[in-house]
């Protein structure tokens, strides 16, 4: 599943130590999310898409 | 999760796991070997393999400064690195007790069954050391990355035992103890997190 994690995140300037702090994970899983190399749980999703501000489908992508 | 709040000390001994892994893989072997030739055993290794075992502080220091410099050092994984460290002390020093118990005193009887049974009981905290940083990582990634290195570890050793199981049943190699499925799952452990990390530096680069 693609997402657009990495550009949302460089729009706000925020690192992937600082995007992981404010999702309470940690930063290895920011990069694996970010990477495609791992998919987050449905919950974890919501967490992203309400951190955001956004629809979850708005960033995770089919692919 | 904070990462800042962990102390991650620089240098090269601070972060290489592998450098004191590797140093006590050698103390043990050289004991080992000391043994076979017979300038130690019994009574007279027993400091040997205990100076050997105090590696595995450093080593359990390493492998968290790694994994802070990785950003994957959760409290989860810090319990478990606790846990681990104390299992293998307590292994070694059950190990060590049965064995110079065996040598020295000739034990029969209810003895015998209890040193034989001594080095298996730290297996008990060890499976629930597993147990139990499954159930308390709240990092889903962290939790998905060490068990599928846990699986990577069971399939070498159900590989490794079903086939050396037939290769003594038909006659073709020696007979292996089978206490040796800790330290192959340990190895396919190890396999498995470098496939893991090999696996993240890939995707780093596409």
């Amino acid at each position: 599943m693609k997402n657009r994690l990495k550009v949302l995140r460089a729009e706000r300037d925020w690192s992937q130590q600082d995007l992981a702090e404010r999702l309470e994970v940690s930063r290895q899983s920011v990069n694996a999310i970010e990477t495609g190399k791992y998919d987050p749980s449905l919950p974890l999703a919501f967490r992203i898409a309400d951190l955001f501000d956004m629809r979850i489908e708005e960033i995770f992508l089919r692919d | 999760m904070s990462e800042k709040a962990a102390k991650i000390e620089t240098g090269f001994s601070g972060r290489q796991p592998g450098l004191w892994a590797a140093a006590f893989a050698l103390a043990m072997c050289a004991i080992a070997f000391a043994e076979y030739r017979g300038l130690l055993g019994g009574w007279r290794s027993l400091p040997f393999v205990a100076a050997a075992t105090l590696f595995l502080f450093p080593l359990t220091r390493a492998a968290n400064n790694r994994q802070a410099a990785a950003g994957a050092l959760s409290p989860a994984t810090q319990q478990y690195n606790r846990r681990m460290l104390i299992w293998s002390i307590s292994y070694v020093l059950c190990l060590g007790i049965a064995m110079t118990v065996r040598n020295y005193l000739d034990p029969q009887g209810a003895l015998l069954w209890g040193i034989a049974i001594l080095p298996s009981l730290p297996m008990v905290f060890f499976v629930w050391t597993l147990a139990r940083y499954v159930v308390e990582e709240e990092d889903e990634y962290l939790r998905y990355r060490q068990t599928s290195a846990a699986l990577i570890g069971l399939a070498l050793v159900l590989l490794a035992g079903t086939l050396w199981g037939f290769l003594e049943t038909f006659g073709v190699a020696p007979h292996v103890p089978a206490w040796w499925v800790v330290p192959v799952w340990a190895i396919g452990l190890g396999l498995g997190q470098m496939i893991m990390a090999s696996a993240e530096r890939r995707a780093d680069r596409t």
